[in-house]
């Protein structure tokens, strides 16, 4: 078995391999995919609790990802801000000396979350500038405030 | 309405996200509906190849005993009832419940028709180069119960 432990280098290799057979239009195929099929308890989250759904959601998945990060939720704003001080997932891509990661790894994280938040009213910002040294922010707002 | 802050250190959690099975459960189904059947064992080899090389390279030189020390690291990990068998010539692990498996069957996954790749093609992947072979002797789809063994080619 594959160990949940090394799944991102697995994931990475996936991006590679799809792109290889066809090209960009194939990753990003799966990351709509991916998005439609897999974040489903993002989309109940935020229909449920509203911005405070983000809050929820990350609040799991960072946590068990180990992750190095500032969350912040402002209810009255309507915002959600998470800051990624050391992303785990890119952090030990760029730690292994033997194997190349995809590229344009980070990306998924813009293409998956904006498919799913922004047709349920929110603007979602994310700032990949810094994603080769693993750090990058995110801010989900709702639309017209 | 409230407004709330929380920071974490890497340090501060175990890195354990067992949701990431379901991930990748997902992802082989995708290559499975657009690519094919042996395309989804393409890709594990690739992985394997690349990512694995520093364990194949260790099994060749220290022969099934790498192959022990790394399955005991992975289901120390994710847990579940394993017996792990281990000679000069043979490896034999019998696991009573994949916990990817089980993880997925328990929080609502999709488990992808050709799951057990991820076994199977991983295994006589990490035997490609090496003296030994891999067989999956068991598996049961719906629990991921398995008896998988490594062997000496030749024999």
């Amino acid at each position: 078995m594959i160990p949940c432990t090394d799944f991102v280098p697995a994931y990475s290799e996936l991006f590679k391999f799809l792109e290889e057979r066809g090209g960009k239009d194939a990753v990003l195929g799966f990351w709509h995919y991916l998005s439609d099929n897999f974040l489903g308890n993002l989309a109940e989250l935020v229909g449920e609790h509203g911005i405070r759904g983000c809050w929820l959601y990350w609040s799991h998945t960072l946590n068990e990802e180990a992750a190095d990060f500032t969350m912040e939720l402002d209810e009255e704003k309507g915002e959600f801000t998470l800051t990624m001080n050391r992303c785990p997932s890119k952090g030990r891509l760029l730690e292994y000396e033997h194997f190349e990661p995809y590229p344009d790894y980070c990306r998924h994280c813009d293409v998956l979350y904006r498919r799913v938040l922004e047709p349920m009213g929110y603007e979602y910002l994310y700032d990949m500038s810094d994603c080769g040294n693993a750090r990058c922010q995110l801010t989900v707002r709702r639309k017209g405030r | 309405m409230a407004r709330e802050t929380m920071s974490r250190k890497g340090s501060d959690n175990v890195y354990l996200h067992k949701d990431f099975h379901g991930a990748l459960s997902a992802g082989i189904d995708y290559i499975d509906r657009n690519f094919g059947e042996e395309a989804v064992r393409e890709y594990l080899r690739r992985f394997v190849r690349s990512f694995y090389a520093p364990l194949i390279e260790d099994v060749k030189q220290r022969g099934l005993v790498a192959l022990r020390e790394h399955f005991e690291e992975v289901y120390a990990i994710e847990g579940g009832e394993v017996k792990i068998e281990c000679s000069d010539t043979e490896l034999v692990i019998r696991v009573a419940a994949c916990p990817a498996v089980k993880h997925m069957r328990e929080h609502g996954y999709t488990v992808a028709r050709l799951f057990v790749e991820t076994t199977r093609t991983v295994n006589e992947a990490l035997c490609e180069g090496t003296p030994f072979t891999a067989e999956l002797l068991e598996y049961d789809d719906e629990t991921g119960r398995n008896v998988q063994r490594f062997t000496r080619r030749g024999r």
